[in-house]
């Protein structure tokens, strides 16, 4: 493996520290296939990296907050934030170019570029949100209500409701300077004989063009130093929104910023609960874990429809409501973050019933049900995720095992290098495991596919689409795997329970989490924090809406610095 | 704005909802000025995985060769391809693996995009930009990015790449790619949407839309010194977007026969043909004159299931010389050379003063890597298609004695196309053999 170096940077305190597992660790490193995740690396990928350092010396004095860029609003927060500012629920920004991702997810500041292209759609959009919200005015009014006044005859009524949209538009108070001009904007359509309407339907078009729009904008007294300072209560509060909501602050929040009082650690904890009880949240499903989990994959996976016929649009919506339903009920339950990998329930509806052969719960819409003593319970069981990381024709172990290493235990192997050699395929080629395993006598190939070929193999009962089977055409399924260190197991059930006890789970859990709440990429520097907060997480007993509001309290969450160097 | 051809309105509403764009020969524009020199129109086109070479390069060369197997759905336009042999974009080698997303950032940049998942993004500006900055300012858009896939990968995109160098070819500057459009209904809109409205009509609204302009650029303005900046970086893409609508704001809709608004299909084959169709309308009515076109994203893994293949084309790649794979591979590059004969059946059926669009137009193909096992940036697959104007002479396989920067052949083509570049990324000087 050319690029893997064979480093072994294990830390003396983590292998005090972290008992049996340490040797799986250990082995890894020894194997060589941990080039890209080494502590040394600021290169991490997948939003992952290292497992943790734990090494008290180093993290002695203050935390570095890190740097945040300047955030334009994905697709997702943009729908959204139209949606609470407006009641809006067209979904604009469906033709908005897609939004790039880096470090596993696609609100990443450092990533959102905005295009001509961009500009276009935005300028379209808003004249379109705009006429539409002050037609459904004029017949209703109600909490979105833009125009709280009539314009036309009313020369104090344009101002108004600017300075009411702003400020929700903006997620702070406009100031007068900025009310000014966009006041004056007003008396272009007066000159050109319009209704005082106009012009003011024309300054909202423009508080939804504006950079204050667009981006998260959060300011520096001083842009230049490292120097870190808390951010102000309007920001924070846009931050937290955007976390759990990907959304725009409701009133709640908002009136908590306008008072001062959100950034009191007792305040803040209180919000993140209130948030997570908030259907809004839902959109953390959507994005963080459909994207962290994979489950967004669902609406683009392309079984083989000769060999799954019974594949269709009513499974594919199933599959990714089964595990956003799970996860979200560990968040609103704050149950543990392990039971992720092994909780005794699941959301079935009918079609998904069927699919896993279980008694149907006579409902399209998804009923908790019982899995206790059967095949299924737990992530790894889902067909979601089984599906995502399948071929269109067949399993694929490795991409079920780079999954779990990658999204779980934020230990992604290199890549391949080019020119391996692929699996054969077709008839006479043996099974998928005896391909494999042929695959692994190349030492190169070995050192990264004996850590994830036996993941994948434990998992091979599930097939392409994630149904239970007993053989596939080659034969009876065997579900046994060695993992490094010669840990020895059985079926996904063991292999469920290897996961759970191992210490580099919440440590990912933490970083996933924190990746996207702040939306960039971690950096060596963010490791002491990451186990400050893994620490925690523990402490509290690792329930997964503590660790949201662990991750919300965090210097990382609430402060700011800025960055050196000369402006150009 | 500056029309080279049309004098009068000529708005023609196509009747029917034909999935394609009618461009019935009686809907073709009249040429009002005959006398005046058409423009020369520039096209990237892009398509993932590489390519089957052992069945895609001639095994002839010079103007007599023999099409290979792959080749054999551009019979028609033989006379109108150039096939260029033992050209190589060094600079797309990524550091470490990554190759699909680097040979992607690198397509047309021929620079060395730079290995983050997002926090320093780095790569050159793309040779479509370049020419577009020197001859866009005269059209409605100064260049086009089109596609069949906007992205919404999961996880990584390739290999600590940033999905942005995988999803994007066109890029305006190092750290600003240029997003491309895949809705074909949008892009009807975008380019004629505003072409029925009245004169005085049209009139006002350029000058709401312009002072809505006015005051977000002051907001950009007041912003901007109070910013870091990596700050002050992602705001000057939000103020040159702003400035590039404002051009456009100004300009007079275009007078073009436009067809129907197209429907939304969801089939490639359907995406890809209105794609195109809408390229050919945009570049008859002077629309724009530069565009890029990317048949999916990097490292591609779509299941080509019309074609009988279950599996994905990524997977296929990895051929690992099993003839299974070949096969299959055979058919998706037999695929994708069927929708550029597509595109040049088009291009030939516009009239221009001198002979056809095609016969004023370039059109550059090729994929982010060579072989998609050995994942190689030499010996790319290259298709130039067009005369330029006169100044290509294609119906020749030409193979360089020695390996030449695919930079080279950009810079070239640029010149081709009327802008004044004397280099571009690694080049080493023009590329010769385009003219016989």
């Amino acid at each position: 493996m050319k690029n893997a170096s064979c480093k072994l940077l294990l830390p003396a305190a983590m292998a005090s520290r972290l008992g049996t597992a340490v040797l799986w660790v250990a082995v890894i490193a020894l194997n060589g296939c941990f080039g890209q995740s080494q502590l040394s690396s600021s290169d991490s990928s997948t939003g992952g990296g290292n497992p943790g350092t734990g090494d008290a010396n180093l993290c002695a004095g203050p935390r570095d907050p890190g740097r945040i860029t300047i955030h334009r609003l994905n697709r997702a927060e943009y729908n959204n934030t139209v949606r609470d500012l407006l009641g809006d629920t067209t979904g604009p920004s469906r033709d908005f170019p897609v939004d790039d991702s880096g470090y596993g997810f696609d609100n990443i500041a450092d990533v959102l570029s905005l295009s001509p292209l961009l500009m276009e759609k935005y300028q379209a959009a808003a004249e379109a949100l705009i006429n539409a919200a002050w037609d459904r005015d004029s017949a209703s009014g109600g909490p979105y209500s833009v125009r709280v006044c009539d314009p036309n005859g009313n020369p104090g009524c344009g101002r108004q409701i600017l300075a009411r949209f702003a400020r929700r538009a903006w997620r702070r108070p406009a100031t007068s300077d900025e009310l000014d001009r966009y006041v004056a904007l007003t008396n272009v359509a007066a000159q050109q004989g319009d209704l005082a309407e106009v012009g003011v339907k024309l300054a909202l078009q423009a508080v939804l063009v504006s950079p204050s729009f667009i981006y998260r904008i959060e300011l520096d007294s001083d842009p230049q130093t490292r120097s870190a300072h808390a951010v102000n209560d309007y920001e924070l509060a846009t931050r937290l929104s955007y976390f759990l909501g990907s959304s725009t602050p409701d009133d709640e929040l908002s009136s908590k910023a306008d008072n001062g009082s959100l950034h009191q650690p007792t305040v803040l904890e209180q919000q993140v609960r209130r948030m997570l009880g908030d259907p809004k949240s839902f959109a953390l499903q959507e994005n963080f874990v459909g994207q962290w989990l994979y489950t967004r994959a669902t609406d683009s996976v392309q079984p083989d429809s000769r060999l799954f016929p019974m594949f269709n649009d009513a499974l594919r919506a199933a599959m990714r409501q089964e595990t956003q339903l799970f996860v979200q009920s560990l968040i609103s339950e704050n149950r543990s973050i392990l039971d992720l990998l092994d909780a005794d329930y699941t959301y079935l509806n009918d079609r998904l019933a069927d699919h896993y052969g279980f008694p149907r719960p006579g409902t399209a819409v998804a009923q908790r049900t019982s899995v206790a003593g059967s095949k299924r319970g737990g992530i790894l069981t889902q067909a979601s995720f089984l599906t995502a990381t399948s071929q269109p024709n067949r399993t694929s172990p490795v991409k079920r095992g780079k999954w779990v290493l990658s999204q779980l235990l934020c230990t992604a192997p290199p890549p391949p290098p080019p020119n391996v050699p692929p699996l054969p395929e077709g008839s006479g080629s043996g099974s998928v495991r005896q391909r494999l395993e042929q695959h692994r006598t190349n030492p190169v190939c070995a050192s990264c596919h004996s850590l994830m070929d036996p993941i994948g193999f434990g998992l091979e009962n599930f097939d392409a689409i994630g149904q239970w089977r007993d053989q596939d055409v080659d034969g009876p399924i065997d579900a046994s795997g060695v993992l490094p260190g010669d840990v020895s197991f059985n079926g996904e059930k063991q292999l469920a329970s290897i996961l759970r006890a191992d210490p580099r789970l919440p440590t990912c859990v933490v970083r996933q989490v924190l990746t996207y709440a702040l939306g960039r990429g971690l950096t060596d520097a963010d490791q002491c924090a990451v186990d400050d907060m893994t620490r925690a997480l523990k402490t509290r007993g690792t329930g997964f809406a503590d660790l949201f509001a662990i991750v919300a309290t965090s210097d990382a969450f609430t402060q700011r610095r800025g960055e050196p160097g000369a402006n150009p | 704005m500056k029309h080279w051809q049309l004098s009068r309105r000529t708005v023609l509403r196509g009747a029917g909802a034909a999935l394609a764009l009618p461009f019935l020969e009686q809907m073709l524009p009249s040429i009002a000025r005959a006398d005046t020199q058409p423009p020369k129109r520039f096209l990237a086109w892009y398509v993932p995985c590489g390519i089957y070479m052992e069945l895609f390069t001639p095994t002839t060369q010079g103007a007599g060769y023999a099409l290979t197997p792959i080749l054999q759905p551009l019979a028609a336009h033989k006379s109108d391809i150039l096939i260029l042999t033992n050209l190589a974009n060094r600079p797309a080698r990524p550091d470490g693996a990554g190759d699909h997303a680097s040979g992607t950032g690198a397509f047309i940049t021929a620079a060395h995009p730079y290995k983050t998942q997002g926090s320093d993004i780095s790569n050159g500006i793309s040779i479509d930009q370049v020419i577009a900055n020197q001859v866009g300012q005269a059209t409605r858009f100064p260049s086009l990015q089109l596609g069949t896939q906007g992205g919404g990968t999961v996880g990584d995109c390739d290999s600590g790449y940033s999905c942005a160098y995988a999803n994007n070819i066109s890029w305006s500057g190092p750290s600003t790619p240029l997003a491309k459009e895949v809705n074909p209904q949008s892009l009807f809109d975008r380019l004629v949407g505003d072409i029925q409205q009245s004169e005085a009509a049209a009139q006002k609204r350029r000058l709401y839309q312009q002072s809505i302009l006015d005051v977000v650029k002051e907001d950009s303005n007041r912003l901007q010194g109070k910013l870091g900046r990596t700050d002050q970086r992602k705001l000057d893409e939000y103020f040159t977007s702003v400035r590039e609508v404002e051009r456009r704001v100004q300009q007079q809709p275009p007078s073009c026969p436009v067809g129907t608004r197209p429907n939304l299909p969801t089939d490639i084959r359907d995406r890809a043909t209105l794609m195109l169709d809408l390229m050919v309308l945009a570049f008859q009515c002077d629309l724009t004159r530069v565009a890029s076109f990317m048949l999916e994203n990097a490292g591609s893994n779509y299941a080509f299931t019309f074609l009988g293949l279950s599996g994905g084309h990524h997977s296929y790649s990895h051929h690992g010389t099993d003839q299974a794979n070949y096969d299959a591979l055979q058919a998706i590059d037999t695929w994708e050379m069927q929708q550029l004969a597509n595109l040049l059946d088009r291009m030939k059926s516009v009239g221009e003063p001198n002979g056809t669009l095609l016969d004023n137009s370039v059109v550059f193909l090729s994929s982010e890597i060579s072989d998609g096992d050995r994942h190689n940036h030499d010996n790319m697959p290259v298709i130039v298609a067009g005369r330029g104007g006169g100044a290509i002479s294609p119906g020749r396989h030409v193979v360089f004695d020695s390996e030449i920067p695919v930079a080279n052949l950009f810079v070239s083509l640029a010149q081709v196309c009327g802008a004044s570049v004397s280099t571009f990324g690694n080049s080493t000087g023009p590329c010769p053999g385009l003219s016989a």
